[in-house]
């Protein structure tokens, strides 16, 4: 707009005098300690005793408590009999080792925690309308749920979770407390089922080597 | 023998070292005086019958060690004042809100490696440095500071200058050359073409001001500029300070035109390869270019060491101390005063708070009192010495320049080469011809109606 030749230059330079004069916004560290929240708690951490094993108990009072959500775990309980996990199957480790190491911050290079399928909800959703999402009625849920699948999904678990109010630890714990429920079948929830991208290349190479293969990748993508 | 070797054995270390010093002190200074005495009045008029060339020498070294100082209150300006513009705190750790970081900076480089890399001219590679810095502290040499304050009138002085700067460059392509590295090669080339181009505009913009003041000494040039701010050069000559000043900015490889070093694009250019103090003399020499520069354009076009305005007559103060005079008092008063003034400044610290020891309180006597003491000097010198006066306007109006050219480090990016080369050829030395054609026509304008 301006054809005022040097206008650019007058205007960076009055913003620069202008910042020159303005208060500064670093934190002078050591002498003025940081003005840290209330709650903040740091950098989560597990910690090891001094035998080398981890502190976590696989409580998941820490995930229970996250007001975000953020915290995804899975181990086995304290006497080492079940498999117990907190979060959406894709996210947690199934041994507390790898579930300290996510925790970390690093990714886990393991093939159990490939992206699970999408499964159909509608017949939860049918279900708790029939309720009308009342979180009371959650054992008939979870039972409707289980005749409607054959197990309880954890898709179906956040989706009541989310539409009923009722806490997912709760609901986990009810879920998996019950013998008539079985949560997270594993050969339909996908965990450790080849990504379809893997699938597609395998069920190619059988068909090069094979010069009629559809098959193969037919069996391959269903096992 | 012994009994002496056994005496000072037993002293304690104190004691050894004030019997050494003390007898060494003694010889010394009966020496000195014997020297003093038998050939000081063959020294005194052997150095008086050779005045010019006492002056030079003199002139040379207190230029020569004036740029030190110089350098590091301007690394250390631009240190502070872009991190303000930067909304930090920049420097704040070693000294008074850090001032004396820059003082670090230079240990630290004195303290590096010298190091050479294989395969440079080690000759070339050497003196590259200095030929850099000598040109910078020898443009300093005819900078005029106050009345009477200068290395050298010369009356050439500006052609001088600029001779000068030029020599700057060749400094810049030895180092580029030698340094048997592709990127400092393209910075020696970069800077050898840049400065080339931008001395032409540079020096056809002050010709317009020597054809004003018909002369070509910088000396000159300032005193026909003394009355208020408006006999200033700017006022008559705002096209050339327009000119001069873009152009001085690209002289002294300062950003927006810092393509020599660029270190974004050639790796700090012509200074690549260089370390220790070697590199440290480049470093000086930009920092004292930007001084030049500075104190440049005050001279030719800011009235140099005038004040804005003439002091009233009416208010001029010349403050008569007869010393002489005063005799045994003299030294009565310097034994006297300052203890008197250093426990009247001391006791209400004392008196007042009960948290202050005696002792604390006469150290912040102490202090306050050489506080005053200096303030009351320089009061003094500011009244009595014409020179003082000036000094402080010329530096006071230098270092507003220099503010500026840091100022402009913190807001305007590095322009392209060939934007640089177009705005030297197209633009710059177009208008300084029609600067110095109009200039020239209105003297002959005037002369005639004359």
């Amino acid at each position: 707009m301006s054809f005022v030749p040097g206008l650019g230059l007058a205007k960076g330079m009055a913003l620069t005098l202008w910042r020159f004069f303005q208060p500064k916004v670093t934190n002078l560290y050591p002498e003025v300690p940081a003005d840290i929240p209330p709650k903040f708690r740091g950098r989560l951490q597990l910690l090891y005793d001094e035998y080398g094993t981890l502190k976590c108990e696989t409580c998941f009072q820490c995930a229970q408590a996250c007001p975000i959500e953020c915290i995804d775990m899975g181990g086995v309980d304290t006497k080492g009999r079940f498999a117990v996990h907190w979060g959406a199957p894709e996210t947690y480790g199934e041994r507390r080792e790898e579930s300290a190491l996510r925790r970390s911050g690093r990714t886990v290079p393991d093939p159990v925690y490939g992206h699970f399928h999408e499964i159909d909800l509608d017949a939860v959703d049918a279900i708790l309308d029939e309720v009308d999402h009342d979180p009371r009625e959650m054992l008939r849920i979870l039972g409707a749920v289980q005749d409607a699948y054959g197990f309880v999904p954890v898709a179906a678990l956040k989706r009541i979770s989310q539409t009923t109010g009722a806490w997912y630890a709760m609901l986990y714990g009810t879920a998996t407390f019950y013998d008539h429920l079985a949560v997270g079948a594993p050969e339909t929830s996908g965990v450790g089922a080849a990504p379809a991208s893997d699938v597609a290349f395998l069920g190619a190479l059988d068909r090069a080597l094979s010069g009629h293969g559809s098959d193969a990748s037919e069996s391959r993508a269903n096992g | 023998m012994a009994i002496l070797s056994r005496t000072f054995d037993r002293l304690t270390l104190p004691g050894k070292i004030v019997f050494t010093v003390v007898p060494l002190l003694l010889v010394l200074g009966a020496a000195l005086t014997a020297a003093v005495v038998v050939a000081g009045p063959v020294v005194l008029s052997f150095l008086g019958d050779n005045l010019p060339l006492v002056r030079f020498v003199v002139a040379a070294t207190i230029v020569l060690l004036m740029t030190i100082p110089t350098a590091f209150l301007i690394i250390y300006m631009e240190m502070k004042v872009i991190a303000l513009m930067n909304l930090r705190y920049g420097p704040d750790r070693v000294g008074p809100y850090g001032s004396l970081l820059s003082v670090v900076h230079g240990l630290k480089v004195l303290a590096k490696e010298d190091f050479t890399p294989t395969g440079v001219d080690p000759i070339v590679f050497t003196w590259a440095p200095v030929v850099v810095y000598m040109a910078s502290v020898m443009t300093l040499l005819v900078l005029p500071f106050a009345p009477g304050l200068f290395g050298q009138d010369l009356n050439i002085g500006l052609l001088y200058f600029f001779a000068m700067g030029g020599l700057g460059v060749v400094g810049l392509l030895m180092a580029g050359w030698s340094s048997f590295n592709k990127y400092s090669l393209l910075g020696g080339l970069r800077s050898a073409a840049q400065v080339v181009s931008y001395e032409i505009p540079l020096t056809l913009s002050v010709v317009g001001v020597v054809l004003l003041s018909g002369s070509l000494s910088l000396n000159q040039i300032t005193l026909d500029q003394s009355g208020s701010f408006l006999d200033w050069y700017v006022f008559r000559q705002p096209l050339a300070f327009v000119i001069f000043f873009i152009a001085a900015t690209a002289e002294a490889n300062r950003t927006p035109f810092d393509l020599t070093e660029a270190d974004s694009e050639i790796v700090a250019g012509f200074a690549t390869e260089y370390s220790g103090m070697r590199f440290g003399f480049f470093f000086f020499a930009e920092y004292v270019n930007v001084f030049i520069v500075a104190g440049l354009t005050v001279a030719l076009f800011f009235g140099g060491w005038n004040a804005p305005l003439a002091w009233p007559a009416a208010w001029a103060i010349t403050p008569h101390a007869d010393l002489a005079g005063m005799g045994i008092g003299l030294l009565l008063a310097l034994a006297i005063i300052p203890p008197a003034v250093i426990v009247a400044l001391g006791m209400p610290f004392y008196l007042l708070n009960s948290q202050v020891k005696l002792w604390q309180a006469l150290i912040i006597g102490f202090v306050l009192f050489n506080v005053v003491a200096v303030g009351a000097l320089l009061g003094f010198a500011f009244l009595s010495f014409d020179w003082v006066v000036g000094l402080i306007w010329f530096l006071g109006k230098t270092y507003l320049f220099v503010f500026t050219f840091v100022w402009m480090r913190g807001t305007l990016p590095r322009v392209r080469i060939d934007q640089l080369m177009g705005f030297a050829w197209k633009w710059l030395l177009p208008a300084s011809l029609l600067n110095l054609f109009v200039t020239a026509l209105a003297i002959v304008v005037v002369e005639s109606i004359r």
